[in-house]
């Protein structure tokens, strides 16, 4: 009981910490709505010119839906752990980290879990809201919403998980910069963020279904439109296996690795 | 030239600070609202320095010396009060001013964190337009004073703290300015580095008679380098003359210790002004009997403790 | 003498410096050798990435609001070329608020040179190089395949066209990184406005004109690719904002430097 308390006292403080950031915030709901009608006009112009309505089993709606409710998730899984974490570590700052009566990832994760709330209630629903209210009834209104939820923290911390393995590299390279592009690259491609995988190359889409990223951005969309049986259990727990498969994955991989790392910090003094 | 290297008459800074409130309510009012108040970062402060002093510029934390430090750059302009640094308005044209000064701000190194010392005292000489001339006699003046060979080829970033801080001094006086601002040039370092950056600030300031404004924590600083100094609280300041006037101007104590006949000490603390040491000892004379006697000063560190903690000011 | 010091800060003066800087720099960066190669390589994927992107949406869509393929690749690699300057010589922006935020940003303010010259000479970025040959190549390629003509004219216009484009994307990124003299959390500034790059590569054409207004006179992305291509792409109906791109460039370069001057002069320096 006192360790959930200890935990959501982070979660708090991360709440008011990014709440501070008032202005901030008044920029990225700004920023974010400009972003999307540059979307929405670049597909607009896309399917006026096609000449037809459904373009690989997607409607302009469908790939609207997808790809503002992406740019929402985006936001609310944007996690600057690589940054964070080579800071720490070129400052020294990281062995503070490690002397805490709590473990690095743990802390970190519920650190940034305040954030994450934030951004679901800022960004997020009312993103939802507005994309809901204007498509009129695109969006299914029943279970998938619950079933949304809980692809959504999967999602939530397979993306976690995929920071907490690339930011360690850090200690190896000194190359924040690169590392941290190479991971949002690929993430982004290959996660469908920025094209739904609908729109790829019959190859490319075979491939990535191997892949951990669309774990992050492509089910949970894909649950919550109810897309490809999903709407029903037995379309639905596949999906969510995935995903529990890859948290599972992830996290042995990113723990075995980190504790590698760490004692690299500890060998050499920070 | 004139003999002042800085004037500052009647100087005031106010800063606008955001009231922030405390929780989760709190934070959700801020998002809101604006709640300023103002704070008075140096209120009223006087002083002149002269060309070729050390001036030791105290006081405890947050009491307005990096804000004074600040508006002397052309860093910040005052809200009140006139200032005149070489002979110039400083924030009215900080570029002419920075041509004059050398500065040293705390442990952030002004050098190119990825070059060798050499190439970031290059590139100072082609950027201040230092004459090829009077750039290789500076390089012989800090050979002569320190040793430079193990850090000149050395990037910066791969230095000791207190190479990097002997760097940076040696930096701000490349271009021989009239003024050299040192801001805790020795926090953080150990005591023979301490030693070593003292005697280069002094040997500094004797062969170019540069003028030091030194603030510090560090009374070793003080009592090595400065015979004036300023002290400012709370933005005001509250003494400013020599060293040792310092010490009986708040009373000029000095401690007595007693060796008694059972071998036991005793300790008195006088205070000159009202009564003297021989009194003292004639009077404890008449009830014991005094083997021994030591007289100690009061250690300029103790005086100012006295008057951070808020004793007698001025 | 004074006087004479003081008038030898020409532009030649910062030239030289600036020169002098990128040559020590470009020398120790040859010590991260690792940084150089990982940081290489990851300019060249999201450039690849970019590309791939490109591709998919053509794969599936052959011409966009009367842009055909090599059209739009004209774009796309203007586009990169004129983004290129942003990425090797402004790159220091990014950090310029956590330089604000920890109080370090004063060391700029010491030197009797210009403070924005001074932060951005501190950084240049090799890797934006990989980015220009990528755009340089896909450039060419549509440049011939469209069949625009070799002459001395075009070239030149080329390069001037290319020159001042960039310079609404560095006056974007100055504008977005000064808002950190203001506000805490100006990170995300930042990253909006260099997410709008992403639609520099398409038609300004697809906007509708409340749109194509934000674009062309607010937020002037437009002008970074489409505006100046006109003059390649349709030389017989070329807008007149497209022949004066080069001029409200400068006058936008000029304005987010004030901005960006205007914040160091605002700004408190309490962070110490």
């Amino acid at each position: 009981m006192t360790k959930i308390r200890r935990l959501t006292a982070l979660t708090r403080a991360g709440i008011i910490e990014s709440l501070q950031f008032r202005l901030g915030t008044a920029v990225m709901l700004f920023g974010n709505l400009i972003y999307l009608a540059l979307v929405y006009f670049l597909w607009k112009a896309i399917y006026d010119s096609s000449g037809t309505d459904m373009v690989n089993g997607m409607t302009f709606h469908d790939t609207m839906i997808y790809l503002i409710l992406a740019t929402a998730i985006f936001n609310l899984l944007e996690m600057f752990i690589v940054w964070d974490m080579s800071r720490a570590i070129q400052s020294g700052e990281i062995i503070i980290h490690l002397l805490k009566p709590m473990r690095y990832r743990l802390y970190t994760f519920w650190s940034y879990t305040g954030a994450h709330v934030n951004n679901f209630f800022l960004a997020f629903v009312p993103t939802f809201i507005v994309v809901a209210v204007i498509t009129g009834g695109a969006i299914p209104m029943g279970m998938n919403l619950l079933y949304f939820m809980i692809s959504l923290i999967l999602a939530l911390i397979v993306n976690f998980n995929i920071e907490m393995l690339v930011a360690p590299i850090c200690l190896y390279t000194e190359s924040t910069w690169g590392i941290n592009i190479v991971k949002e690259t690929i993430v982004l491609l290959l996660s469908g963020a920025t094209i739904p995988l609908a729109f790829f190359p019959e190859g490319l889409r075979q491939a990535v279904e191997f892949l951990p990223f669309r774990a992050v951005y492509d089910i949970p969309l894909t649950v919550l439109l109810a897309k490809n049986g999903t709407d029903t259990l037995a379309g639905l727990l596949p999906k969510l296996g995935i995903q529990a498969l890859w948290v599972v994955v992830l996290t042995v991989c990113g723990n075995l690795f980190w504790n590698h790392a760490v004692k690299k910090i500890t060998v050499n003094g920070g | 030239m004139n003999s002042e290297a800085v004037v500052m008459k009647n100087i005031s800074k106010e800063f606008r600070v955001l009231n922030r409130h405390e929780g989760l309510k709190g934070s959700i009012h801020d998002l809101f609202s604006r709640d300023y108040r103002t704070v008075k970062a140096v209120d009223d402060v006087s002083l002149t320095v002269n060309r070729g002093e050390i001036i030791g510029y105290l006081g405890p934390n947050g009491a307005g010396k990096s804000t004074t430090i600040k508006i002397m750059t052309g860093v910040l302009e005052p809200s009140a009060g006139e200032i005149m640094v070489n002979g110039r308005v400083p924030y009215k044209d900080r570029t002419a001013n920075a041509e004059h000064i050398g500065v040293v701000f705390g442990q952030r190194s002004q050098l190119w964190w990825n070059l060798p010392l050499i190439e970031s005292f290059n590139l100072l000489r082609d950027i201040y337009l230092v004459p090829e001339k009077e750039y290789r006699e500076m390089l012989e003046l800090y050979r002569s004073l320190v040793d430079l060979e193990p850090i000149l080829h050395k990037p910066v970033r791969q230095m000791s703290l207190g190479q990097r801080t002997l760097s940076d001094i040696l930096a701000a006086f490349l271009h021989n300015p009239g003024i050299v601002f040192l801001d805790e040039p020795t926090i953080g370092l150990d005591v023979s580095m301490k030693a070593k950056i003292r005697e280069l600030i002094r040997g500094l300031n004797e062969a170019k008679e540069t003028t030091v404004i030194l603030t510090t924590h560090d009374m070793g600083d003080v009592d090595a380098l400065c015979r004036r100094i300023i002290i400012i609280d709370k933005g005001r300041k509250i003494y400013d003359n020599d060293i040792g006037h310092l010490k009986s101007y708040f009373g000029s104590y000095r401690t007595l210790r007693m060796r008694l006949g059972d071998d036991s000490w005793v300790e008195q603390v006088i205070d000159e002004k009202e009564t003297d040491v021989m009194h003292v000892m004639q009077e404890m004379q008449k009830e014991h009997r005094i083997k021994d006697i030591q007289l100690q000063e009061i250690s300029t560190e103790e005086v100012i403790r006295k008057i951070y903690e808020g004793g007698k000011s001025a | 003498m004074e006087l004479a010091r003081e008038r030898k800060r020409g532009l030649s003066f910062y030239l030289s410096i600036y020169r002098k800087i990128l040559i020590q720099d470009l020398k120790s960066k040859m010590s991260f050798r690792t940084d150089f190669i990982i940081s290489t390589f990851g300019m060249v994927l999201t450039n690849v990435s970019g590309f791939i992107t490109f591709m998919i949406l053509f794969h599936n869509f052959p011409s966009v609001n009367g842009w055909d393929y090599n059209h739009m690749l004209f774009l796309y690699g203007f586009s990169l070329i004129a983004l290129t300057p942003v990425q090797c010589f402004f790159d220091n922006n990014w950090n310029l608020r956590f330089m604000v935020r920890s109080g370090d940003f004063i060391k700029y303010c010491f030197r009797p040179i210009n403070v924005f010259f001074y932060f951005i000479s501190e950084v240049f970025d090799v890797k934006g190089l990989g980015q220009f040959a990528f755009g340089l190549g896909t450039f060419i390629y549509a440049w011939a395949h469209i069949g625009i003509p070799v002459t001395f004219v075009t070239i030149a216009e080329a390069v001037l066209f290319l020159m001042t484009a960039s310079l609404f994307m560095i006056a974007l990124m100055n504008f977005a990184a000064a808002t950190c003299f203001w506000i805490i959390n100006s990170g995300y500034v930042m990253v909006i406005m260099f997410r709008f790059k992403d639609f520099a590569k398409y038609p300004a054409s697809i906007f509708n004109s409340v749109f194509r207004f934000i674009f062309t006179f607010i937020i002037p992305i437009a002008f970074v690719a489409y505006y100046p291509s006109l003059v390649f792409v349709t030389p017989d109906r070329v807008p007149l904002l497209s022949w004066l791109s080069p001029a409200i460039g400068a006058l936008f370069f000029w304005l987010s430097y004030k901005f960006w001057m205007l914040g160091v002069r605002k700004y408190d320096f309490t962070g110490s």
